[in-house]
């Protein structure tokens, strides 16, 4: 079979019917992992002008969607290398709130829960949460304060389950520095899901 | 009378556990490194130990993995099952613009 052939069926770049075929797959796909529009938009636009350049390299092997898909994948770790080096640069040092106010400052207590700030019993499962798009909504709220930075690791732990070297590197962080962003990270969504939307009654 | 001595004695081991443990300030950022890596062992004592005695904790931990499996079985699903957002009209002519630019 010749180079020719093996690049059927797709014989030429179509970029119109890519974005028909994939454009709100490759949307959804980015949007969970970037949270915002706007930079999910750039991604998917950056994947297909690169799968435009890089059509001589796709042979027909696999699906389209599934090539478009390894692309994407690439784009979106490019914005969290970004991101970290963005925060290299400009000697960021916030990794997020240390959340004082959550535990006891005085008396005996003092470093063990605030009752009114304590966690409660939330009874929920992950497949009752995932059916839910405002859980979603209410959950990207919740990191939105946080610095992109500490964002951007907690999304590469928590929902890439990247492993910590691999993290620090795109970060260019240290292992401890990562650990006090997950756990500040941990600590501020934890609360904020709480309050807005488990909603314990008072 | 047996039963009201065993009560005062399990308070009485909770109080000194609590006092004598790390607090939950200091426990919950052990639990979040506990998700990263395994722990040494006199640490995952103390952690047990709190956890055995606070409920408050307890729920941190469960909350914690609540939202990594979450996040997690998310992830792993088909984006055509998502819910929520597709690309907007502007921005679908905004690359369809750009692409035959391209072409």
């Amino acid at each position: 079979m010749s180079e020719a052939q093996a690049k059927s069926p797709y014989q030429s770049a179509d970029p119109d019917r890519w974005l028909d075929d994939h454009g709100d797959y490759l949307f959804k796909y980015a949007v969970f992992r970037l949270r915002d529009n706007n930079v999910a938009e750039d991604a998917v636009q950056e994947t297909f002008l690169a799968a435009l350049k890089a059509y001589q390299g796709f042979e027909g092997r696999g699906s389209e969607r599934t090539w478009l898909v390894g692309i994407l994948k690439h784009k979106i770790i490019d914005h969290f290398r970004r991101i970290g080096r963005e925060a290299q640069l400009g000697d960021e040092s916030d990794d997020g709130p240390e959340h004082q106010e959550f535990f006891a400052r005085v008396d005996e207590w003092q470093g063990h829960w605030n009752t009114d700030r304590a966690p409660t019993d939330w009874h929920a499962t992950p497949a009752e949460l995932m059916e839910r798009s405002d859980f979603w909504k209410v959950f990207n709220d919740c990191l939105s304060p946080l610095p992109q930075r500490t964002v951007s690791a907690f999304t590469l732990r928590e929902v890439e389950d990247r492993k910590s070297e691999e993290i620090c590197e795109m970060l260019s962080i240290k292992v401890n520095n990562l650990w006090v962003m997950l756990h500040r990270a941990r600590l501020h969504l934890r609360n904020c899901l709480e309050v807005n939307w488990f909603k314990p009654e008072q | 009378m047996a039963l009201k001595l065993y009560d005062k004695l399990k308070h009485a081991v909770r109080y000194w556990l609590l006092r004598t443990l790390p607090t939950c300030q200091q426990t919950v950022a052990t639990i979040s490194e506990s998700m990263e890596r395994p722990l040494p062992t006199s640490e995952t004592i103390k952690l047990k130990l709190h956890l055995w005695i606070c409920v408050w904790c307890q729920w941190y931990l469960e909350h914690l993995k609540l939202i990594r499996d979450t996040s997690r079985a998310q992830a792993a699903a088909a984006p055509e099952q998502m819910t929520g957002a597709t690309l907007s009209n502007e921005a679908r002519e905004r690359i369809r613009r750009r692409l035959t630019n391209q072409n």
